[in-house]
């Protein structure tokens, strides 16, 4: 499923980089770095999790597999992170830029707490999205704002997963049904007029 | 552009410096700035009427798609 959700990252961060080119719209390339950013720890985490099946258990796998996971939560915090700094930077708010910019620097571990920060970007990034939705009314601007709500939904299963095992298959599905709604959206910009 | 591709591809003028909503001057420096990059081209023998190249159609499309890429995120261009 990481795979999947890698190469939709990928092609999001792509179109972010058109549209930069096109544009020259920084917002756009904050968007694209994003994207490289998400796709990248999506892809070092399915290849950790290949490695460790692979590996069936030996030993030094399951230190594969942690890190793996941490670059991925890492490369997830500071794309959010990002995100977050590109709707401030468009509304000019850069008292909260500031220090906004602090809070993936302060919180390397990945534990509880971390992947809370991680929620509330998640969880900033998508009222963000739902409040263009509700200006713009178009179906674009709910995929989007559908995609990073099941990110958000999917982080939470994450952090509920070290509570019942159940959360955890369970997160990885809202997580790759968020970046199909996402891939639904690219599919939509780019029909031929 | 949107004026004119909104007006089957030819418009005159007055057409687009309304629908534009542009004063005159502006529009002769728009239309010139617009010629001279090739996405719009003069035609027509009396009246002068203006139309999309190929290009300004193709450079129209990939606004529409990165505008609509963009404001699908809630970011404007």
């Amino acid at each position: 499923m990481e795979f999947i959700a890698f190469v939709i990252a990928i092609a999001v961060a792509f179109q972010a980089m058109k549209g930069y080119k096109f544009s020259k719209e920084r917002t756009l390339l904050y968007l694209n770095l994003s994207f490289v950013l998400i796709g990248t720890g999506l892809l070092v985490d399915g290849l950790s999790n290949l490695f460790v099946l692979l590996a069936r258990g030996e030993r030094g796998s399951l230190y594969v597999y942690g890190l793996g996971n941490t670059i991925n939560f890492l490369a997830q915090l500071l794309a959010y992170g990002l995100l977050v700094f590109a709707y401030l930077y468009q509304t000019k708010n850069m008292g909260t830029t500031i220090a906004l910019a602090a809070v993936p620097v302060s919180f390397i571990q990945h534990n509880a707490f971390s992947e809370l920060i991680l929620i509330f970007l998640l969880v900033y990034v998508a009222t963000q999205t739902a409040m263009n939705y509700s200006v713009n009314k178009n179906v674009n601007a709910l995929l989007v704002f559908g995609a990073f709500a099941s990110l958000a939904v999917a982080h939470l299963f994450f952090l509920l997963f070290t509570l019942a095992p159940v959360f955890f298959p369970l997160a990885h599905i809202a997580q790759l049904f968020g970046f199909l709604l996402l891939l639904a959206m690219l599919l939509r910009v780019n029909q031929p007029v | 552009m949107h004026v004119i591709q909104r007006e089957n591809n030819e418009a005159k003028p007055t057409r687009i410096l309304y629908g534009a909503n542009l004063s005159h001057d502006r529009l002769i420096k728009y239309l010139e700035e617009l010629k001279a990059l090739g996405v719009i081209q003069e035609t027509g023998m009396d009246d002068k009427i203006y139309s999309l190249t190929q290009k300004g159609i193709e450079f129209l499309n990939d606004f529409r798609k990165v505008e609509s890429f963009a404001s699908a995120f809630g970011f404007k261009i």
